[in-house]
């Protein structure tokens, strides 16, 4: 029973900060009403089991699916049959991505009506999929991460100079959504499929990662074409408040149900199917295996809609009242503190932080521990996040302002940084921008945003997402580099001589 | 040490627990005087009928191998049994293996004679390189072109008495990769001496070597 125990028992120190942080804030500087809170402990039981279901789920459904397609692909040695693949896997899993649903209905109200959310959805996941069969392509031919991520972003920013600053934001918020809960686990697991053939053992590993950093470009890209393309201009800050007024308890959580049960489906849809079609045409797995993956999914399931019921009902509406109310304070440290604490504790409870870590360590054996990649991944989100909170407060910084220094450095540092660390770090960049910061982080920014005064919830609301994208990048960088200095061989002389 | 002692026996020490203290069982190794060690990562099941109905008995375990001086084995085992407490269900195991013949540690030779030991059963020997990642193929070719059929490379991280440093209060271990190479006695000492001198191992720092005796073997043609 210890290993059902520890499941739990691991999930629960991942998400214990969080209601610790919010219960010290009840009591001292920030209290929340009794329903409010009662809904957010409920909340945060139902987000603790069911990340662990969900995690088990992809421990035996669809990281092995991953590895099976990666491996299948990289055997079958037709280039036409990656590329087809790559595009036809990453269109789905990003159109079923439940984040991107999100946004698309944002910008289909922020712009009312002029982009549908449909037409979004299609070209998002039009530009992650050219991007994923990219990034097949870079791990057949072997072209270093660092080169593409930096022809890549050249392209970005050069297109950028002709985005609307609104657009700007919403395109690379849409990276961080479309990298989102099941998207992540499923791509780091195909690229680690993949390269897992590859004979030279050094360039495997380093091309296990990289995947999800060059498919989330694909969505920053095709966001701003649109922009140019369709030249809108007009925009209407018209964005409801994502506050119920719900006041029962288990009202709220019931109000959500069908929603989030229709985004479950929809996002394993797309994997299920995949793997339904290649078992019966390619894999043709024992049913021993078959039904170790279907249980998988089932997890996956069940695990996804708990987890999803659990944010949604109870974290969202706590970080809407705590950036209100911490922003309303006369002192602005407060703010700026906690936003750096949520975001520093908040990262851990992040399902596609558990995956990236757990197959960092598979990758190198342990080498590059889960605790020194968490530690990295938490200080840069803490740091995102309060440096989102300082521009929602002072009008004159603009998200570029963070954006462009932030990935030159970024960049820059790709060329010194081991090429592992490489590849980790830009697809944590991805991984950081989960459901719980598109949930309880986003909420948070937004009630700050919303309460502040001469800040617009458009230009100020969004972008927070880019940040927590942008800075793990830069802190893992900064890790790699440590391990390099710390990693050198030490000239002891030996004693035998 | 002008004289070398005659040969030194060895004895492998394969040491099996959870996921996560791996790198504590080489660190109480380390203090007992053994030069140091590598950690392979594992699977492991539970038997549980209700966790094997949930699909979730596979539990991930470390592999730690350490070869030492025969000397220091009772004592190490001692005082790793205190910490991992093996007696204890789930707690772990612990098995030794007599090694053959060990190469890399700077101040042993090699010596074949030891290996063959006048039995004759045991015509095949197994060989075990431990070297920097990336290094498992020239490995595998220095092996093959002394005559060996083929070989098994695992990923693993490891180690010596050369490589400590620390982050943050943790050890780093460098990644490694074990190469297992069957061979027959009569090849073995070629082989042996070919990887060594493409690796280096007799320079302190480039790898480990070391020999297990095979008693059958099957599917080797």
């Amino acid at each position: 029973m210890t290993v059902l125990f520890n499941k739990f028992k691991e999930n629960f120190f991942a998400v214990g900060p969080i209601v610790l942080i919010v219960l010290i804030l009840h009591f001292t500087i920030s209290p929340i009403s009794t329903p409010l809170l009662v809904k957010f402990i409920i909340g945060s039981v139902f987000v603790v089991l069911g990340l662990s279901i969900f995690l088990m789920g992809i421990d035996i459904g669809i990281t092995p699916l991953g590895h099976l397609i990666g491996q299948a692909l990289a055997k079958s040695n037709k280039l036409l049959l990656v590329i087809v693949a790559g595009l036809v896997l990453g269109f789905f899993v990003s159109i079923a991505e439940p984040g991107l649903l999100v946004l698309a209905n944002q910008v289909d109200e922020v712009t009312s009506g002029t982009i549908s959310s449909v037409v979004i959805l299609v070209v998002v996941s039009v530009g992650l999929a050219v991007m994923v069969a990219l990034g097949f392509i870079r791990i057949f031919y072997n072209v270093p991460l660092y080169k593409i991520l930096f022809v890549l972003y050249l392209l970005i920013f050069g297109i950028a100079i002709f985005t609307s600053p609104e657009f700007l934001a919403v395109a690379f918020d849409a990276s961080g959504a479309t990298t989102g809960i099941l998207a992540v686990p499923f791509i780091l697991s195909l690229s680690v499929g993949i390269s897992a053939l590859k004979k030279d053992s050094k360039a495997s590993e380093k091309d296990s990662f990289g995947l999800v950093a060059i498919a989330s470009t694909g969505a920053i890209l095709s966001v701003m074409l649109l922009n140019i393309i369709s030249n809108t201009t007009e925009f209407s800050v018209g964005l409801g408040s994502a506050e119920s007024e719900a006041t029962s308890v288990f009202g709220a959580f019931l109000a959500i149900a069908p929603g989030t049960l229709t985004e479950g489906i929809l996002a394993l849809l797309p994997l299920l199917v995949a793997f339904l079609v290649l078992q019966l045409l390619w894999f043709k797995l024992d049913k021993k295996a078959s039904k170790k993956i279907l249980k998988g999914f089932l997890y996956a399931f069940l695990g996804l809609i708990l987890f999803f019921l659990g944010v949604n009902a109870g974290f969202m509406e706590v970080g809407i009242i705590l950036g209100r109310q911490l922003a309303s304070m006369e002192s602005s440290v407060f703010v700026i503190v906690v936003g750096f604490v949520i975001g520093f504790v908040t990262i851990a409870a992040e399902p596609a932080v558990y995956v990236l870590t757990y197959q960092i360590e598979d990758v190198t054996s342990r080498y590059v521990r889960r605790k020194s990649v968490l530690i990295a991944l938490t200080i840069g989100v803490g740091l995102a996040v309060a440096l989102s909170v300082v521009r929602i407060l002072v009008p004159a910084i603009q998200l570029w302002h963070y954006l462009l220094p932030g990935y030159i450095i970024a960049i820059a540092l790709s060329f010194i940084v081991p090429k592992l660390f490489v590849g980790i770090a830009f697809d944590a960049g991805g991984v950081a921008t989960g459901p719980m910061t598109a949930t309880f982080i986003l909420a948070y920014t937004q009630g700050v945003a919303d309460t502040f005064e001469g800040a617009s919830l458009l230009v100020d609301g969004f972008g927070m997402i880019s940040m927590v994208a942008l800075f793990p990048i830069i802190t893992l960088e900064i890790l790699g580099l440590l391990y390099k200095v710390k990693s050198r061989k030490s000239e002891v002389d030996i004693k035998c001589q | 040490m002008s004289m070398i002692p005659d040969i030194k026996r060895f004895e492998l020490i394969c040491v099996i627990v959870n996921y996560g203290l791996g790198s504590k069982v080489l660190k109480i190794a380390k203090q007992e005087g053994i030069s140091g060690g590598t950690v392979l990562l594992g699977k492991g099941t539970v038997k549980n009928r209700l966790l094997e109905i949930l699909e979730i008995n596979d539990i991930r375990k470390e592999v730690v191998l350490l070869v030492t001086d025969c000397a220091l084995v009772d004592a190490a085992l001692k005082s790793l049994d205190r910490e991992v407490q093996f007696r204890k269900p789930y707690h772990g195991i612990a098995f030794t293996i007599p090694v053959g013949a060990f190469l890399g540690n700077g101040d042993y030779n090699y010596k074949s004679h030891f290996i063959d030991g006048g039995k004759k059963e045991n015509m095949y020997q197994s060989l075990f390189i431990i070297v920097d990642k990336g290094k498992g193929e020239d490995v595998m070719s220095a092996a093959t072109s002394a005559g060996a059929r083929g070989g098994t490379i695992i990923n693993a991280r490891g180690s010596g008495i050369h490589e400590t440093s620390k982050l943050f209060n943790m050890e780093i271990e460098p990644e490694k990769e074990l190469v297992m190479i069957l061979a027959e006695n009569a090849l073995i000492d070629s082989i042996v001496s070919e990887v060594s001198t493409a690796m280096e191992i007799d320079k302190p720092g480039n790898g480990i070597l070391f020999l297990l005796n095979v008693n059958k073997i099957m599917g080797l043609r």
